[in-house]
């Protein structure tokens, strides 16, 4: 099989280092303004108190009192799970093709968790005491608490990741040590420390068990334990209550983990013409994923639709009754449909697929989890049980500087890709390494790039993006 | 508090070697691990228990003189619990009653078909429960083995449990209690801790109300749900309580709590901190969990822990101000573990006022009287009990005959709230 691809080589995965276009500082100008946007709205929000969202108490008060914060929190740990899904498969499954992207997943995860830990700290009314509040009471509370169990397998979650990220960059800072930036030199330093050829192989084997242990913990323990056990063991919201929340919301992180790294993955290789690295076949293997995980996704949506339907308790027959009135989440369950059909398509004519159709699905698979996310929440806490008062269901609608932090914690994370690309490399040196041996279907793929063979690096898909989430 | 001591002193004082008789071969190796075990979940000393546990049923026998057993006990029990400062004739003679109830039921025992052997070890068992019980008075709350707790008796919780008997059908709905409550507390416009509102049932005719203050779980889930334990029950009394010191605001207990008795401090409060009184901040045990909340924490019912600590003077002790504010009588405020208390008491009473015909229909319930606790299948082991009517579940609130803008307070806090949404409120 041939392939007029070029190899690739140390030069290009060393491009973001060594290279600044016109258009990272653009970008870097836009990012600036939506952080900054973000920083004065949290700003007024500390200085008057929560009153600034729209939210209010439930019951007598007419509000909900979880909202955007708490929906914006879930939808950031789910992308987080990107790294996950690429590292079981390229480290445990042994699917090399996705080696390339496996180093961006996980700064996925990175940089998904600090955004989710950032909106603990926004949701709450007194950030100033988490750590004392938390910590000190830390041996009583992790007995009963789940928002307790969430922070420690969060924690867990992002040391474990940082980790397996620190030990495997020691590999590649050595080997490209002369390519790299001086003024980087005390932190390369710092990460290489005591590095010896010899423990190539004894990271090797660590970074295999540290990945069987994430994969055990994120997807078992966290996305489809703790972060559903938030909303799921609570007996008296009969949209939250119930066993199917864990299958669920794990079905719902894993679709936005990778619309998550199909983004990243896009806005890499359009930057740095890493055509030859981030295949095509990259994206096409991703998105039989997401069609896998929007299928169930649906499919449990299905599950609770039949059993809120059919005969269930008065509670939540209410609550089933108000989620299939509400448009929003219609057009979440539109999102994720229109996706799937066309996952569906293109795997049956390959002539449908192409990159930006790939990156257009990540980007609705995105803004449907998003929108689900805040929905769920939101409506759980409008149809509680107890719901005879006059103010039951209550009313919500995001404030602008709730919208905001959207806004500001994707600048965020655009931020730190664009930071970490300049200090390490972002693609693996084992990719490139073992590319050659990759044998991917060159004529095949190729036929269908017609669609993305503008020359300028556009690197600001990220952040085209925040458009469609914000809607 | 020295075991050894308090057991040696009852071998020295002892009788030196009891006549062999019918007692000393029920005491078999099995019984005594029985007996040690039984013991040994309480807090209090197995082996003084188990001395007390023989000589009891030698009392039993008549082996022993009733008066001997007591002094035989009484130092070591004193050095054990800390109790029965009592003259020693003053505490038999306290015990008489349930002695005398304790050797008729032995007779009664034994004129029955029971193998006496049995009934002996049965009632070994019972006289060492009679002992304690005697000693360790109900007075000392701090889990002492009254006799209900040493049986394992689950009738009645122990200790004090502050919770409140509210009489529906008494409630005419005119608010002073909220007014009351909020004033008390000076909490902002909408959080209404006391909150009383009208509502329909199906085909009911006649006006309900319902009087919806915190229900001061014995198993709360706001408290379980707390990831800083600012939610807590106090021991000495079961009020579920706030720390406004460490609650961190992330409001999971209002999510968790069935009732939606949550209002959190969403901005800054109407009355200034410095409008505060002290004393009503504190609670007995110095902590913040009084009045209302600060900015970013969270507030509920209290039912008055400054009041019920004395800091608010004497008088004030065992009362709310709701219950205070209430003309018709239709709060009872106190302790839902003592029979009593004003709320037990009150219950007894419209019990003994609608009493049922059972001299036509014996099966019936002794009295009409309709009592319930608000989602009591969700487990939360609510303390509020009402005289009334249930709300079913498809019951909705209604316009009440005074409304919350007639007394200047605000029904509906959202809309106070959205004043101070950033760029104005939506609801649509």
């Amino acid at each position: 099989m041939s392939t007029d691809t070029d190899t690739p080589s140390e030069a290009d995965i060393l491009r973001p280092i060594r290279s600044t276009s016109k258009a990272y500082y653009a970008l870097l100008a836009v990012v600036s303004v939506a952080i900054g946007l973000f920083l004065v709205g949290w700003g007024l929000q500390l200085r008057d108190g929560m009153i600034v969202t729209n939210l209010a108490d439930w019951g007598s008060g007419g509000g909900v009192t979880w909202g955007l914060y708490i929906g914006a929190f879930i939808w950031w740990v789910g992308i987080a799970h990107g790294g996950i899904i690429l590292s079981a498969a390229v480290r445990l499954l042994g699917m090399d093709r996705y080696k390339p992207v496996a180093r961006l997943a996980e700064l996925l995860t990175i940089a998904g968790l600090t955004a989710a830990g950032l909106y603990i700290i926004i949701h709450v009314g007194r950030p100033d005491r988490i750590v004392t509040s938390i910590l000190l009471n830390y041996n009583e509370t992790i007995h009963t608490s789940p928002l307790v169990w969430d922070v420690t397998v969060i924690t867990l979650y992002f040391v474990m990741t940082a980790t397996y990220l620190g030990l495997t960059l020691r590999y590649d800072i050595t080997r490209l040590r002369d390519q790299l930036p001086d003024r980087f030199e005390p932190l390369y330093r710092l990460m290489t420390i005591g590095y010896t050829e010899k423990e190539d192989e004894v990271v090797e084997r660590m970074v295999w068990w540290l990945a069987l242990g994430i994969i055990i913990l994120a997807p078992l323990l966290l996305h489809g334990g703790v972060i559903p056990w938030l909303f799921a063991l609570i007996p008296s919201m009969p949209g939250w209550f119930g066993a199917i929340q864990g299958p669920q919301f794990l079905t719902i992180a894993l679709t936005s983990a990778i619309g998550g790294v199909l983004i990243i993955s896009y806005a890499f290789r359009k930057a740095y013409g890493w055509d030859h690295i981030i295949t095509d076949d990259v994206f096409r293997g991703l998105l039989l994923w997401l069609g896998f995980f929007s299928l169930l996704f649906l499919w449990l949506q299905l599950q609770q639709i039949m059993s809120g339907v059919f005969a269930a308790p008065i509670d939540q027959t209410y609550a089933t009754d108000a989620k299939l009135s509400h448009p929003v989440y219609w057009i979440a369950m539109g999102l994720v449909a229109t996706t799937l059909a066309y996952i569906f398509a293109q795997t049956l004519r390959p002539s449908l697929f192409s990159l930006r159709r790939s990156v257009l699905a990540g980007g609705l698979i995105l803004t449907a989890t998003l929108l689900e996310k805040i929905f769920f929440v939101v409506e759980g806490l409008m149809y509680p049980t107890f719901g005879l008062y006059d103010a039951v269901p209550g009313s919500y609608f995001p404030s602008v500087i709730e919208m905001i932090s959207i806004v500001g914690t994707i600048g965020i994370v655009t931020l730190f890709f664009m930071v970490v690309a300049k200090v390490v490399p972002v693609v693996e040196l084992h990719a490139i390494e073992e590319h050659g041996d990759h044998d991917h279907e060159g004529d095949g793929e190729r036929e269908y790039e017609f669609d993305d063979a503008t020359e300028e690096p556009t690197d600001d898909h990220t952040t085209e993006a925040n458009p469609e989430v914000n809607a | 508090m020295s075991t050894d001591e308090s057991t040696s002193n009852v071998d020295a004082d002892a009788e030196p070697e009891p006549e062999p008789s019918v007692v000393d071969d029920l005491h078999t190796d099995e019984w005594e691990s029985e007996m040690q075990a039984l013991l040994e979940d309480g807090d209090y000393d197995a082996e003084l228990g188990l001395e007390m546990a023989k000589d009891a049923q030698r009392l039993v026998a008549g082996e022993l003189d009733e008066a001997d057993f007591y002094e035989r006990y009484h130092e070591a029990v004193i050095d054990e619990f800390g109790v029965d400062d009592r003259p020693i004739a003053e505490a038999i003679e306290d015990a008489d009653g349930d002695r005398d109830r304790f050797m008729k039921s032995l007779e009664e025992l034994e004129n029955g078909e029971l193998d006496r052997r049995e009934a002996m070890k049965k009632m070994g068992a019972a006289g060492l429960f009679l002992g304690l019980g005697t000693w360790a008075t109900k007075e000392n709350a701090e889990g002492g083995p009254d006799a209900a707790s040493v049986a394992g008796d689950g009738e009645q919780g122990e200790g004090k449990q502050y919770g409140m008997v509210i009489d529906l059908e008494k409630c005419d709905g005119c608010l002073a209690c909220v007014v009351a409550c909020s004033q008390e507390n000076n909490t902002s416009a909408g959080a209404n801790w006391m909150y009383v509102f009208t509502y329909e049932d199906g085909h009911q005719e006649e006006e309900n109300y319902l009087v919806r203050t915190c229900q001061h779980c014995s198993d709360a889930p706001c408290e379980k749900v707390c990831p800083t334990t600012a939610r807590h029950k106090r021991t000495e009394d079961g009020l579920v309580l706030t720390d406004y010191d460490v609650c961190i605001g992330c409001r999971y207990c209002q999510v968790a709590c069935p009732y939606g008795v949550n209002y959190f401090q969403w901005g800054e409060p109407d009355t200034p901190e410095s409008e505060l009184d002290y004393d009503h901040v504190y609670d007995g045990r110095d902590r913040r969990v009084d009045s209302r909340p600060p900015k970013g924490v969270m507030g509920k019912c209290t039912m008055c822990p400054s009041r019920q600590d004395g800091k608010m003077g004497e008088d004030k002790v065992g009362t709310t101000a709701c219950e205070d504010a209430c003309s018709m009588d239709a709060i009872h405020f106190g302790d839902m573990n003592d029979d009593e208390s004003d709320p037990n008491q009150y219950l007894e009473q419209v019990r003994e006022e609608n009493p049922n015909d059972r001299e036509d229909y014996p099966n019936r319930a002794g009295d009409t009287v309709s009592t319930f606790r608000l989602l009591e299948e969700l487990g939360t082991d609510p303390n509020v009990v009402f005289v009334g009517n249930e709300p079913g579940p498809n019951a909705k609130q209604v316009e009440g005959p005074v409304k919350y803008e007639e007394i200047g307070e605000v029904d509906r806090r959202k809309e106070v709230l959205d004043d101070g949404t950033f760029a104005g409120g939506v609801s649509p």
